[in-house]
């Protein structure tokens, strides 16, 4: 049956074409139509791209979604392919979240250990998990109880469960930020643009009791309030904490919580490059080299 | 011809009406043609010899003069006689007659460059695969969560002399005691022979103050109490056996001593179980 | 004989002693490889690094301990 169609198909492409078809080429023509045919045939084209323009502009025709804005690319000193993340930068995004964002975020994936040789050393990082009280137990007589931070411990939760969390922000959640810049279009660039972002509702944007006006965000009318303001805290290392610099760090920092391999990564993006500029060219070379015997080599028939 | 064509009958009528031979830079014979063909025009011999130099040599395909055509409705079949092509010149892709050299020595030489491109390229290779093989076998060890609570830290200062405390390590309890200097004579003087499971006190303790030992009872795994049983030690409330104060097994059905994980006490006052 | 013929003869000519060749070079290119392409990724980043903000952390971790 295969074979059968095999055959017939290839005799349809391979059979010459003959007269008929070139002849029916010459016949469609528009000299031989009269003008007024001429015109409707105009006519009837003009009308059909109309109705089909028509029908794809009311098909794409303004959408929710695009009424936001959208943020800018930022020049982040991690942007490029082997640029590292700011280990100063994090260090002061996570002073940034635990005295601002803590209060009201969770990063519940992210322990104290993990913190060891990227912004800590581990006395460093011992202190800081001591400085949380952690719920553990059960103890010998079934209670739980409470004790400082280990290293291995993660960081501690602001609320006791997400109704908690919803009861105290006027319903809505706020989400855990342990991998917000995945979670959200723009990555970093979208978390700095909706903390620096806030400004006063244009007229005729009607914002609810308990939202506050951003352009960034999807709505514009958004549950948490501006939280980052000129030096609301202040940085050990002597930065000058304005709104932008308090964003663009605690923006590394959440960069650096969603993505702990980053670093790691980009060193494996050197050694993989190095290394495939070493072997491409003599693999190409030894193909050659392989080929040419092929290639270069005579068949001879000879009549016996 | 006229043979062929009289010997097929039936189907083979209308698959094939002839079919002919010709030489292959040769305009068609003309008997049994149905369609007009052009005549071939030789082209002169291309000087390269790429695919595409040599197949413009052959006769021209196209609905006037077709390369082949076979099936059912087909009229003819035109088949090429490849006697009379040439073998291909090859000296493009040979080494100039200059850069060979025939001596043992060269050939050596020419080898000696083939194959240290070869370990040039395999050595970086073997390690970008030993690198990736690596690893993934590493993903197979325990996770770092786990490893992070392998360990525990435990701060001696608050253990009082005569007391044991039970801590919770890989899920198991870990009993830490603070031995008495009677308690430390009393189990240091006893005769090994006597022991269902002989191990000296001083094999037990790295520091004959501290007994660092896992609560699991070595009959059913039940977790003995500490300071009861007739031997001043455990004693395990599921079955009655008894422990003395180096965890050894001194009575009840309990085969072995009590388990001595490794430890080491990293200051004077910090030990570390893990 | 030149250098290059010894070689062929003592050690590419034979498959085993050519893939020993080869296991060894590994190794000497990783002890070479590693080091260089950190130090280049190092030198990208240079000041960005853990290593870099090493020192300017423990004087830091000082000052907010009081």
């Amino acid at each position: 049956m295969a074979a059968l169609f095999g055959r017939t198909a290839r005799q349809a492409l391979c059979r010459a074409p003959n007269g008929v078809c070139c002849q029916q080429k010459a016949n469609f023509s528009f000299k031989k139509l009269s003008t007024g045919k001429k015109v409707g045939l105009g006519l009837l084209g003009a009308t059909t791209a109309g109705a089909v323009s028509v029908g794809a502009a009311l098909q794409y025709s303004v959408s929710a979604m695009d009424l936001i804005l959208h943020p800018p690319h930022l020049p982040w000193s991690h942007s490029g392919v082997l640029d590292s993340l700011d280990h100063a930068s994090i260090r002061r995004g996570y002073y940034v979240y635990k005295q601002v964002c803590a209060a009201c975020h969770s990063m519940d994936f992210i322990a104290y250990r993990e913190l060891v040789g990227v912004i800590f050393d581990e006395d460093e990082a011992k202190a800081e998990a001591a400085e949380v009280m952690v719920k553990d137990g059960p103890d010998e007589e079934g209670k739980m109880f409470e004790r400082p931070g280990k290293l291995s411990d993660r960081f501690p939760n602001p609320y006791e469960n997400e109704e908690a969390a919803k009861a105290a922000n006027n319903g809505a959640l706020p989400p855990d930020l342990t991998y917000i810049v995945k979670a959200r279009h723009g990555g970093e660039d979208y978390i700095f643009s909706l903390l620096t972002g806030y400004c006063d509702p244009p007229a005729g944007v009607d914002i609810k009791e308990g939202t506050y006006f951003n352009p960034y965000f999807l709505g514009g009318a958004i549950s948490m309030a501006q939280a980052l303001y000129n030096e609301i805290i202040e940085y050990e290392d002597g930065t000058p904490a304005t709104q932008s610099q308090l964003a663009k760090d605690v923006c590394t920092f959440l960069k650096w919580t969603s993505e702990p391999e980053h670093d790691i990564r980009k060193r494996y993006a050197i050694k993989f490059f190095a290394l495939m500029a070493l072997i491409t060219p003599l693999a190409f070379w030894y193909k050659r080299f392989k080929w040419s015997v092929v290639k270069s080599r005579k068949i001879v028939f000879k009549k016996y | 011809m006229q043979g062929v064509a009289a010997r097929s009958s039936g189907l083979a009528q209308v698959l094939k009406a002839t079919a002919r031979i010709v030489p292959s830079k040769v305009e068609p014979l003309g008997a049994a043609v149905i369609q007009e063909s052009l005549p071939f025009i030789e082209k002169p011999a291309s000087k390269t010899h790429s695919n595409y130099a040599l197949a413009s040599q052959l006769p021209p395909s196209g609905f006037l003069n077709p390369r082949v055509m076979s099936g059912i409705g087909v009229s003819c079949q035109y088949r090429l006689a490849h006697t009379d092509l040439q073998v291909p010149d090859f000296d493009y892709y040979r080494k100039a007659p200059k850069e060979a050299d025939d001596s043992i020595e060269g050939d050596n030489n020419r080898k000696a460059f083939t194959y240290l491109m070869l370990a040039g390229a395999g050595a970086p290779a073997l390690y970008g695969t030993k690198t990736v093989i690596t690893q993934f076998v590493s993903s197979m060890s325990a996770s770092a969560d786990v490893l992070a609570l392998a360990k525990i830290e435990i701060n001696l200062d608050e253990i009082p002399e005569g007391k044991n405390v039970t801590f919770k390590w890989r899920g198991k309890p870990l009993f830490v005691r603070h031995r008495t200097a009677e308690e430390v004579d009393k189990e240091a003087a006893v005769d090994v022979g006597s022991l269902r499971d002989p191990q000296h006190d001083t094999d037990r303790v790295k520091n004959p103050e501290w007994l660092i030992i896992l609560g699991v009872c070595t009959h059913l795994g039940c977790v003995p109490m500490a300071n009861a049983g007739d031997y001043g030690g455990y004693y395990c409330p599921c079955h009655g056996s008894h422990y003395d104060a180096s965890g050894r097994i001194r009575a009840g059905p309990a085969p072995l001593n009590l388990e001595v994980p490794y430890y080491e006490f990293v200051e004077d006052n910090l030990l570390v179980v893990g | 004989m030149s250098l290059v013929s010894v070689v062929y003869k003592s050690v590419f000519r034979r498959s085993s002693t050519f893939a020993l060749a080869i296991v060894a070079g590994a190794f000497g290119f990783e002890r070479i490889f590693d080091p260089t392409c950190d130090a280049v990724f190092a030198y990208i980043n240079r000041g960005k690094l853990y290593d870099d903000c090493k020192a300017t952390f423990a004087a830091q971790g000082g000052a907010e301990e009081e």
